[in-house]
């Protein structure tokens, strides 16, 4: 019992020192927590903030007082009295060293916005750091897997950086399990299972690695199919319209035409995840074969189109006539389960007070 | 015989603590490699994603994926062996199948070729032949030992004959007349601190994992010997096992730890049998299991053999190892005394340290502080290879002089050479040469010059040696360990072996040198461990006592 209570107890305020700042921090909070909430810029390419610290890429790394090497802020935790520089001379050139080594060992730094969400971190921060210097030529990693047949994801991993967000995405968020990471060394890879195809895995093709990638190593392919279109993308929050969770999205259009999905980070339901359909079945939106009128099936058997108002009360009349013939049991409501509580709420008041049955069902129940 | 199927190997082990080991090298000893069918079974058996287990399978030199797999020969190229025609050696025999190993751990003897199981030294193809581990010649200078005190006693490596030349005496002494933590007291007073390399007190780990809330607690021992140049723990394991058995018994004593494992390296298969038949033994006549004496204790003690990774010598790493995971280090805090196995408290202890714990409690911290010369506590196993007539272990005390080691004790360079060049730590503390040479072992006077002496690997190199190429061929094999999580590893060991190779280097000298000196600097800083940290330490000696071999090297590509 005594435990249970001491979980209610509020969390410890602390102090640090920050860049010569006191601050306060909850105890618990790591280094890098604390330095992001000031807004100091440590930059990072491995951090995820959904997903545990893993501390890979080093470039967080801040000195602390009376600690001989600099360390990782993302993983190390804050303590009571400690005195922490996130940007020294030291620091900052050391971040310099390594963002030229990631350079030297990729095909290429800029790759397309459309790539994905975080698809310009690397670029921004070799950008930053003017890293662009050529220096430390050698071997280029990363094995690519560009000839994987599935319509969603590029791997391009001659831009991978092994920072392993995509395999902890895909297991700490998505639960697939579906990615690893194979070898050791320069010649680490991402693979599927037994690095086969992404579809002889269990990847469900929710694209939360391609969004999480710094690189674009991870591509989003439906979205990168207007790479060359003209035009700045925009991006356009909206909700997703299949199924009633209600993932936040924004979606990336070029001029009138919606080219990509891509989650809303900090959408309340989704926190930047998706399903397959949310994140890559937006094709339907624009297809010449979608109905833009409604069609009424005339006397000739033949579908025509007609105007809303003829065709609502073409079909009230429809009911109203199967009600005298049958009885008002004889008509059923089915709430889609894309439709949120209050669109099925109103369905069932509509089913109740119009038609007098009680013959609802949702089809989220099947 | 039929062979086992894949069940019934499952089945052997799953319900032992860290069963992932030992299934795959059932498997892995059935079929000479690891199948996608073995895989797949094992990833359902134990519920590890076939993807992350693929992934650790592929992180391990040793495990084949592919025939002839583990029948065909693994040929040292190590340091050592390759100044003894390693290379050579793999040529001869690529037609069978051979492909090079890292550093196989017996640099005092000729060149090892693990076939299968059987370990094989010889130079060529036609004298290669079984030999076992060799035991260490009496102490050159007449001081007394600890470890080494009692090696040489005939049938040490038995039951009947450790009891016989004095073993097991300090278990019984602690058990009926000390406590847990006056034991723990008298290893702290003896000063006795981590002879793997980090050099940690031992008293004050045990004390820490003792203190620790949590069960079952465990004692793991570090016998992963990965550090190239370094061999003193084989000759411990192969010809007086008992003594690091019985320093496990009184660790698990002392912290209250009912649980042990050896993790050993895949490339000792003798030393896994050996220590199979002790455990075996030790358990039959209620030295281990439930217990212990008669007087209560328990201590069930387990060998784990890994698979061919330097870094699994990490002990966040070798954790990761035992528990079926991909072996990434851990990172600290929190440290292996409060979440080590399973994340219960753990202690892991070298097996130099774990073997030196029954002559220290036999014969008391104080004996064993004044073992060392000076202010120095106790004595260090050393392993000696390279350019110099009698290569082999060697303890000494603390504060020796590597002069009188190199030049008296171990009969100085070959013939017509003088001494150019030794390393310390095996690899990781980098060289020392020139007036440095006249160090004394003991951390107080290297690490002042920018090396330590780690496990106590000395590999020395006289004069004949071209000493960018054994640089490279240290950078080489860091590279080829760097377990790939931090990219200042990951990358830097990659750029600065090319850079001693002449490929995609600037050939330019002052360019040469900042960047290697600004990768190194880099590596140092923000490494994630002790891997990256320490494999500058090779560049740097390099620089610093050959800057004109480095020349040379850069006008000649």
């Amino acid at each position: 019992m005594t435990e249970f209570r001491e979980d209610l107890n509020p969390p410890k305020v602390c102090n640090m020192t920050l860049d010569g700042d006191p601050v306060e921090f909850t105890e618990g909070e790591t280094i890098y927590e604390v330095a992001d909430r000031h807004r100091r810029e440590v930059p990072t390419l491995c951090y995820d903030k959904r997903l545990e610290a893993f501390g890979a890429c080093r470039l967080c790394v801040v000195e602390v007082e009376g600690v001989r090497n600099p360390v990782a802020s993302c993983t190390t935790k804050a303590t009571e009295g400690m005195v922490v520089k996130t940007r020294t001379e030291v620091i900052e050139k050391h971040r310099k060293t390594l963002l030229e080594l990631v350079v030297s060992e990729n095909k290429s730094v800029d790759v397309d916005e459309l790539s994905g969400y975080a698809s310009q971190e690397f670029a921004n921060l070799v950008n930053k750091y003017r890293a662009r210097t050529g220096r430390f030529t050698g071997k280029k990693s990363g094995t690519s897997n560009t000839q994987d047949k599935n319509p969603f994801i590029l791997r391009d991993y001659d831009n991978c950086i092994s920072c392993y967000r995509c395999v902890r995405v895909c297991a700490e968020q998505e639960g697939d399990y579906a990615i690893n990471v194979m070898n050791r060394g320069f010649h680490t890879q991402i693979i599927a299972e037994f690095n086969k195809d992404l579809r002889d895995s269990n990847c469900t093709f929710c694209g939360q690695c391609v969004q999480t990638c710094p690189t674009g190593a991870l591509g989003d392919k439906k979205a990168l199919r207007d790479a060359d279109t003209e035009g700045e993308v925009k991006k356009t929050r909206s909700i997703c319209p299949y199924c009633g969770v209600g993932c936040s999205v924004d979606l990336l259009s070029k001029g009138d035409k919606i080219v990509g999905v891509q989650p809303a980070m900090d959408g309340p339901a989704n926190e930047g995840a998706l399903c397959v359909k949310g994140q890559f079945a937006f094709d339907f939106i624009q297809n010449a074969d979608r109905l833009s009128k409604p069609l009424i099936r005339r006397e000739d058997g033949e579908l025509h189109e007609c105007e809303w108002d003829e065709a609502l009360d073409f079909a009230a009349a429809g009911f109203q006539k199967v009600r005298d013939k049958f009885g008002r049991h004889s008509i059923y409501g089915i709430a889609s389960g894309r439709a949120p509580h209050e669109a099925a709420y109103t369905m069932q008041k509509y089913m109740r007070a119009s038609f007098g049955t009680n013959y609802i069902d949702n089809c989220s129940r099947a | 015989m039929a062979k086992a199927t894949n069940k019934e190997i499952i089945e052997r082990w799953i319900d032992e603590p860290a069963p992932l080991l030992p299934i795959l090298h059932a498997l892995h000893n059935r079929d000479a490699y690891l199948s996608e069918e073995s895989i797949t079974a094992v990833s359902e058996a134990l519920k590890i994603p076939i993807a992350e287990l693929w992934g650790t399978v592929t992180f391990y030199h040793h495990f084949s994926r592919e025939a002839p797999g583990k029948t065909a020969p693994r040929v040292c190229t190590g340091n050592i062996c390759c100044l003894n025609g390693g290379k050579e050696l793999l040529d001869s025999l690529k037609s069978e199948g051979a492909t090079p190993m890292p550093c196989s751990g017996r640099c005092d003897d000729m060149i090892p070729v693990i076939i299968d199981d059987k370990v094989l030294v010889g130079t060529s193809k036609e004298t290669l032949k079984h030999r076992g581990t060799p035991m260490p010649v009496p102490n050159p200078g007449g001081f007394e030992e600890c470890v080494f005190a009692s090696i040489r006693e005939p049938g040490r490596a038995t039951l009947e004959g450790y009891q016989r030349t004095g073993g097991y005496a300090a278990l019984r002494k602690a058990v009926t007349t000390m406590t847990p933590e006056s034991v723990i007291e008298e290893i702290s007073k003896s000063k006795l601190a981590g002879r793997g390399g980090a050099g940690f007190p031992t008293g004050m780990k045990w004390k820490a994992v003792a203190d620790a809330p949590g069960n079952p607690k465990c004692i793991v021992c570090n016998a992963d010997e990965g550090e190239p140049g370094c061999f003193k723990d084989r000759a411990i394991m192969d010809h007086d096992p008992f003594a690091m058995i019985e320093g496990m018994t009184l660790a698990a004593f002392a912290t209250g730890a009912p649980l042990g494992f050896i993790y050993l390296r895949y490339e000792y298969p003798e030393t896994e049998a050996i220590l199979e038949n002790a455990i075996e033994d030790a358990r039959a006549s209620g030295l281990l299991g439930e217990n212990i004496l008669g007087l209560g204790l328990t201590f069930n003690l387990y060998v784990r053999r890994g698979a061919g990774a330097y870094i699994c010598g990490e002990e966040g790493s070798l954790l990761n190892s035992l528990e079926g995971k991909h072996p990434f280090p851990r990172n600290k805090p929190p440290f292996p005394v409060t979440h080590g196995f399973n994340d219960k408290p753990t202690a892991v202890n070298n097996v130099e340290t774990l073997a030196s714990v029954p002559h220290i409690i036999e014969n008391g911290a104080e004996w064993y502080r004044g073992l060392g010369l000076g202010d120095h506590p106790g004595t260090k196993l050393i392993s000696l290879s390279g350019d110099i007539q009698r290569p082999g272990n060697y303890e000494i005390p603390f504060g020796f002089s590597l002069q009188t080691l190199l030049n008296e004790w171990a009969g100085g360079p070959k013939d017509g050479r003088t001494i150019q060049a030794v390393t310390m730590a095996g690899l990781s503390g980098g060289f020392l040469a020139g007036d440095d040479l006249d160090v004394t072992l003991d951390d107080a006077c290297i690490k002042p010059r920018g090396s330590f002496l780690g496990a106590g690997g000395i590999m020395v190199f006289d004069d004949s040696r071209d000493m960018v190429e054994i640089a490279h061929g240290a950078m080489e094999f860091f590279a080829h360990e760097s377990c790939g999580k931090c990219f200042p590893c990951r990358i830097g060991t990659q750029r600065i072996t090319e850079r001693l190779d002449g490929s995609d280097s600037p050939l330019e000298l002052n360019e040469w040198l900042t960047e290697v000196r600004d990768i190194g600097s880099t590596m140092k800083a923000t490494s994630a461990c002790g891997l990256g940290m320490a494999a500058p330490n090779v560049t740097d000696s390099l620089m610093k006592y050959f800057p004109e071999q480095v020349e040379t090297y850069l006008t000649d590509k």
